[in-house]
């Protein structure tokens, strides 16, 4: 069980580094936004992955954090994009 | 932003369960990750992400400005009062087993989870004072 998660997780990270690709080179502001947004879900897998991988439940917590800050961040900087400003 | 039905609604439903989740954080920091500190933090990005979508006077309808700033200060109160009891009854500052009426054990919990409280309410005021005073239009 403990190798399928490995690999999984080696997956993810090369996907990651695949998707930096249009962070770098994103020709419009919305494809980095969503680079980023899209980074974020994969550490939230990643997350979720380390703890069935070391059997630690607290990683859960950590993983769904993530994900809200993750949510929140992601309308921040639209909004800013949009209006100019935050409130 | 309220023309935005799709944001409009996920902010609806995303929002409580934030603010559960930061309540969550705050009561388990003894035995998992996190604390007053983080708890504070998710309960203030939660009402981050209301204020955004729904503007920043939907937000001072439910707590107004001068009661954020009171919070800053009443955290920082119920810490150092919890500190002071304990250390009244014959501990040292911030020995949660002499609280009055409690004992070694739950003494401990119930002095945590106190002073964890204190934090929360501090950094999640601080946290919205700071996020509206640099999100003001005049700076």
């Amino acid at each position: 069980m403990s190798i399928v998660l490995k690999i999984s997780m080696v997956i993810i990270l090369l996907a990651s580094f695949f998707s930096l690709y249009r962070l770098i080179k994103g020709p419009t502001f919305f494809d980095r936004v969503l680079t980023v947004n899209l980074i974020g879900t994969k550490v939230v897998v990643l997350l979720v992955l380390i703890d069935f991988l070391y059997d630690r439940p607290e990683f859960v917590d950590i993983s769904l954090a993530y994900a809200l800050i993750n949510f929140v961040g992601t309308i921040a900087i639209l909004k800013l994009k949009e209006k100019g400003r935050l409130d | 932003m309220k023309r935005h039905i799709v944001l409009v609604m996920a902010t609806r439903i995303m929002v409580p369960f934030i603010l559960i989740f930061s309540l969550y954080v705050l009561a388990h920091g003894e035995i998992s990750p996190g604390g007053g500190f983080q708890g504070g933090v998710i309960f203030a990005a939660g009402w981050i992400l209301y204020s955004m979508v729904f503007g920043k006077e939907e937000f001072y309808r439910r707590i107004s400005r001068n009661m954020l700033l009171a919070f800053t200060a009443i955290g920082v109160m119920i810490y150092t009062l919890v500190g002071y009891v304990s250390m009244f009854n014959g501990g040292t500052y911030l020995e949660y087993a002499k609280l009055p009426g409690l004992d070694m054990k739950t003494g401990n919990s119930i002095g945590l989870l106190l002073i964890e409280i204190g934090v929360f309410i501090t950094v999640f005021s601080v946290m919205l004072l700071l996020f509206f005073e640099v999100g003001k239009k005049d700076g």
